[in-house]
């Protein structure tokens, strides 16, 4: 018998295949869709006129505004709450502290739209449903998507190298001093996971504005999904799609800025 | 869109992948005989369950067998669903040739008919068909006195179409605290009173005409008051109607926008399923809602009685359904039969669709009303809804009142009732059998929304964005004012920290260097 032998290439087909199929033929497609147009007689046209429309149409442009919004404050707020509980549970000693982490995560298990459609009870029980569309809506972000922040942020922190702390510390540095010299700059990489694994699907995610807002709130994705199904005019819809990668893109970008020196990014970029 | 979700839809899910893998087996098994049905309808819109005790019978399995019965010819029926009217419209003209049986709502079958999109029904079918003999002749009326261009020759919708349900739009609400009065007219939640308290549908077609029996409030109530009077005839009346819930030029959009936006801030939300729960939940107290809902809404919050004993067993409320005065909108889903289509086995299938039986199965399962009359549909309403006979007194005893359904059921092949009226208590003309069936002097006002041209809808759903989009509260250009003063801030003190440090190496390094 001989051995099966794979090449580092033919290891790679699968993949490839998946990636042709299910990511680089489709973004063609919408590319596609994004600059083409009906004309009079139905026939398709290349042009840019999806693109001004929607940089010149108040309702869009506000849309947008809104996402953004409420996808910042999200991601403040999840990085507010996941920081010191990553730090306290990465510096603890304590021997389950898996157990207590698996708690936190534990919500990620049950299907997300029961979650939500829970809490919308539970916002109706203490009045918030109804009066509070943006606060309710981002409670309901932030209540999904902080494990997303929680996760990297300890796995940074817990990969840590306890001797620079150390010696920050031999070094006459106080408690706080180690914090934001040392501990936050080298935590950056986790920070920055945790940002664009918030931030990205807050823009989109209208299934919790949908439910929480009773529909009041429309944010990107909410506003790409009616130009498919109800408006009818998939041009638009993916010329939708195309600005929403771009600005994900460039928040990236802006954020990876940050990335001074690549040993620091110490195997806690989840993605 | 009219669709109705079931607290057991996700089981009913469950059920349609079942039936599709076995129809997949069942088609790879015997692809070589027998034919194939492709029916392509609303999700949750026909009755697929066999239940003795809710009157439920397996439509589907039982045309199959019927039909093999009848002609020898086994048939496989490959059902499928769709979500939206448009989802539905870009399928077919992706996959043309897919599908032998649709069910689009009115407007879009006004508008596959225009586009020569459809085939016609045969001579045979429309004469001698269950359909022809069963369906209502009031809603065979409106099919045959409408008329849609196709290649420049006006042909009836009947040619094209025939109606599988019906019904109205009104504002379903709660009587214990709602005043009937102020749902009079469509402007009733336009209303700080009811600030916080209504919701209205998520679509840009139900709610287009909302805006605009507002905005024509004044206009429509005219015209009520003339033909009161008796200055028009119904037939110019319903007309007027009509030529106002479908303008659609530049000052009418802009005035419906300004209605909604200004609506907006006295609504509860805006809802796609989820309001007839928030009725019976008790969330909101009114709804604007298509009727089929409105019965379901109504039945579903109903107190529960003990049968035996009497005995409360879960306390509810009576819902009521109102239809404002200025005017209603009046709706279909009908069948038609794409181009290419297996047409002869299309109209056996909605031949069998319309035999009374089926519809009642349909009807209590569905929770819509079929277009189906016939004597078996009439006892089943009576059934549901009769509470005596003339003369007879309700519980309060006061007599009861009569419910005329003459103008749906009579002149049906088959029926052997000489009035065909249910007598009611007066407080249930408010409730389901108002929505089931409105009243004659409901349908006198109600128009029918027509297919608008491409430019008209773009025109409406840019309107519908701006409603749905706007307006951005302040505290957000705040939020984005100080988050774009931390970057800026942020950037400066970034390039300015690199200009200082440039160039001037850290002390420790230089001692490191020198040491090695």
């Amino acid at each position: 018998m001989t051995k099966l032998h794979f090449s580092r290439k033919q290891l790679c087909i699968p993949y490839a295949l998946f990636l042709l199929l299910f990511v680089v033929i489709p973004m063609l497609m919408i590319l596609f869709y994004a600059f083409t147009g009906e004309g009079a007689d139905g026939s398709l046209t290349f042009t840019f006129s999806n693109f001004a429309k929607f940089f010149t149409s108040t309702a869009k442009l506000s849309t947008l505004l809104m996402s953004f919004t409420i996808a910042i404050i999200s991601t403040a707020i999840c990085l507010l709450i996941a920081y010191p509980l990553a730090y306290v549970l990465a510096r603890s000693n304590w021997k389950k502290k898996n157990v207590l982490l698996m708690i936190f995560i534990m919500p990620m298990w049950i299907n997300f739209v029961l979650r939500i459609t829970a809490l919308r009870e539970l916002l109706d029980l203490i009045g918030l449903l109804g009066t509070q569309n943006y606060l309710n809506t981002i409670i309901g972000m932030v209540y999904d998507f902080l494990p997303f922040m929680i996760l990297p942020l300890y796995t940074t922190l817990e990969k840590l190298d306890k001797s620079y702390l150390e010696a920050a510390a031999d070094l006459g540095g106080n408690k706080f001093t180690v914090f934001t010299r040392v501990t936050f700059p080298l935590s950056m990489p986790g920070v920055i996971s945790g940002i664009t694994m918030v931030f990205m699907p807050s823009m989109t995610n209208y299934v919790v504005s949908d439910t929480l807002s009773n529909f009041n709130i429309t944010i990107l994705g909410k506003l790409i999904d009616e130009y498919f199904t109800t408006y009818d005019n998939w041009h638009m819809g993916s010329m939708i799609s195309i600005i929403l990668l771009v600005i994900i893109f460039l928040t990236l970008l802006a954020t990876g800025g940050f990335k001074e020196d690549k040993n620091n990014a110490r195997g806690a970029n989840l993605w | 869109m009219k669709k109705m979700t079931r607290i057991l839809s996700s089981v009913a899910a469950g059920a349609l992948l079942f039936t599709f893998a076995a129809s997949a087996a069942g088609c790879a098994g015997s692809s070589s005989k027998g034919k194939v049905l492709r029916v392509y309808n609303w999700e949750d819109y026909i009755c697929e369950e066999d239940d003795e005790e809710y009157g439920y019978v397996d439509l589907i399995s039982a045309f199959e067998k019927e039909y093999e019965e009848q002609t020898g010819t086994p048939v496989t029926v490959e059902y499928s669903t769709f979500g939206t009217n448009e989802n539905m419209y870009n399928e077919l003209k992706i996959n043309a040739a897919g599908y032998d049986l649709v069910c689009p709502s009115d407007y879009m079958i006004m508008k596959m008919i225009k586009e020569d999109m459809v085939e016609p029904f045969s001579e045979e079918f429309l004469t001698e068909g269950d359909y022809a003999k069963y369906a209502s002749p009031y809603i065979k009326g409106i099919f045959e006195t409408n008329t849609a261009m196709v290649n420049g020759e006006e042909k009836p919708w009947a040619d094209y179409a025939v109606a599988y349900m019906w019904g109205t739009m009104g504002y379903v609400y709660n009587p214990e605290l709602v005043d009937k009065e102020d749902l009079s007219s469509w402007a009733g939640i336009w209303s700080k009173k009811y600030g916080n308290m209504s919701t209205i549908k998520d679509s840009v077609r139900d709610s287009y005409f909302l805006g605009v029996a507002y905005v024509y409030g004044d206009e429509l109530t005219a015209l009520a008051q003339e033909y009161k009077n008796g200055t028009i005839d119904e037939k110019t009346y319903n007309a007027k109607i009509t030529e106002i819930m479908n303008r659609t030029d530049e000052d009418t959009i802009e005035s419906v926008k300004n209605a909604l936006l200004d609506l907006k801030q006295y609504l509860y939300g805006f809802e796609v399923d989820s309001g007839k729960q928030d009725m019976i939940t008790g969330k909101i107290s009114i709804n604007f809602a298509w009727s089929g809902d409105a019965v379901y809404a109504m039945d579903d919050a109903e107190p529960i009685y003990d049968e035996e004993t009497g005995a409360l067993i879960s306390k509810g409320i009576y819902l009521n359904y109102a239809i404002p005065e200025e005017c209603s909108n009046i709706w279909f889903d009908g069948w038609v039969m794409p181009k290419g289509a297996n047409t002869e086995l299309a109209e056996a299938f909605i031949n069998f669709l319309s035999r009374p039986e089926n519809a009642v199965a349909n009807m209590n399962y569905i929770g819509y009303t079929s277009a189906i009359a016939g004597d078996a549909v009439y006892e089943e309403m009576l059934d549901w809804y009769s509470e005596g006979e003339e003369g007879d007194l309700d519980e309060e005893g006061n007599p009861l009142v009569k419910y005329d359904l003459n103008y749906f059921f009579a002149g049906v092949e088959g029926g052997t009732y000489n009035d065909y009226s249910i007598w009611v208590s007066e407080e249930s003309l408010d409730r389901q059998i108002f929505a089931q069936y409105p009243t004659e002097e409901v349908i006198s006002r109600s128009a029918i929304m027509q297919n608008f041209s491409n430019e008209e809808t773009a025109a409406i759903n840019e309107m519908w964005e701006e409603v749905k989009g706007l307006p951005i509260p302040v505290w957000a250009y705040v939020v984005i004012a100080v988050i774009a003063g931390v970057i800026v801030v942020a950037a400066l003190s970034y390039v300015y920290k690199g200009k200082r440090t440039a160039g001037k190496p850290k002390k420790g390094y230089k001692l490191l260097k020198r040491g090695a």
